[in-house]
């Protein structure tokens, strides 16, 4: 029972640790033990299993994200700083 | 005189801060449509994005003189603009902004490698708009420059006046904030 619980504990502080080191997963900012740290709960845990591959998605998702150019947007700027003499 | 097409940014620059205007117009057209594109997020809409982008730029021409080159002419470039832009939503009425929700939505699915039809791409996209836009601008920012516009961690904490570890620290509960916004998306269209 006692062991149990010891475990539990160990497994929650690792599930927070985790969470809270998915982006530097990502980023490739972590060092090797980290690393290992990172993937071993997320072998263990499916929660941040999945959290950690809609992560890596939302980040390529993001990087689509290019807004539209707004025409003539420098021509604009350039009129106005004449303008300004 | 007219800069030749490939003439290097820091001679551009260094141009510029002696007055040379050829020099600077050089920089707008180099870097209009980046900053257009990092103030859209900030501001409401196209026009205002374009005039606080006209406005950053009138304002670098004037204070360039004072640029000492101690960060890369683009990052000092941003954080005009990005200041100019909270200047902008600081004058408008406040709205509520809900406390940063960042944990994982239990029941949702794992959507990491749902296939995309050309109208999902379209939702999704409107998601990711939506779900920065209802950032607080503090942690706005970091997602923006870093993961939108791909700057590097190093140059984007710059922009956003952080040091290093305070920067990551918002940027992972931005991103995490809008990856729960595609979670409730994804659970939304399973109900």
């Amino acid at each position: 029972m006692i062991r149990r619980l010891l475990e539990r504990r160990r497994f929650m502080r690792e599930h927070r640790w985790t969470h809270a080191h998915l982006s530097g997963y990502l980023d490739q900012d972590l060092d090797p033990g980290e690393r290992e740290r990172v993937e071993e709960h997320v072998g263990l845990c499916p929660q941040c299993r999945r959290v950690l591959a809609t992560l890596r998605r939302t980040l390529a998702d993001l990087r689509d994200l290019a807004a539209a150019p707004r025409p003539n947007l420098a021509d604009g700027i350039v009129d106005r700083l004449r303008d300004e003499g | 005189m007219r800069p030749a097409p490939a003439e290097g940014e820091p001679a551009l620059v260094e141009r510029a801060r002696a007055g040379d205007r050829d020099a600077f117009e050089e920089l707008v057209r180099r870097h209009a449509d980046r900053l257009y594109a990092v103030v859209l997020r900030f501001v409401a809409d196209g026009d205002e994005a374009q005039e606080v982008t006209q406005e950053a730029f009138l304002r670098a021409w004037r204070s360039i003189p004072r640029f000492e080159g101690r960060s890369a002419f683009f990052t000092w470039l941003y954080r005009i603009g990005i200041n100019e832009a909270k200047r902008r939503a600081a004058r408008r009425p406040p709205i509520h902004v809900a406390s940063l929700e960042d944990e994982p939505v239990p029941e949702a699915p794992d959507w990491s490698e749902a296939p995309e039809t050309r109208s999902d791409q379209q939702d999704l996209r409107r998601v990711l708009e939506e779900a920065i836009r209802s950032l607080p601008l503090e942690y706005r920012g970091p997602i923006v420059l870093r993961d939108v516009e791909g700057l590097s961690t190093r140059e984007a904490a710059e922009v956003m006046e952080l040091g290093e570890a305070a920067f990551k620290s918002r940027l992972h509960r931005a991103r995490l904030a809008v990856r729960r916004a595609i979670d409730e998306y994804f659970l939304e269209a399973e109900l």
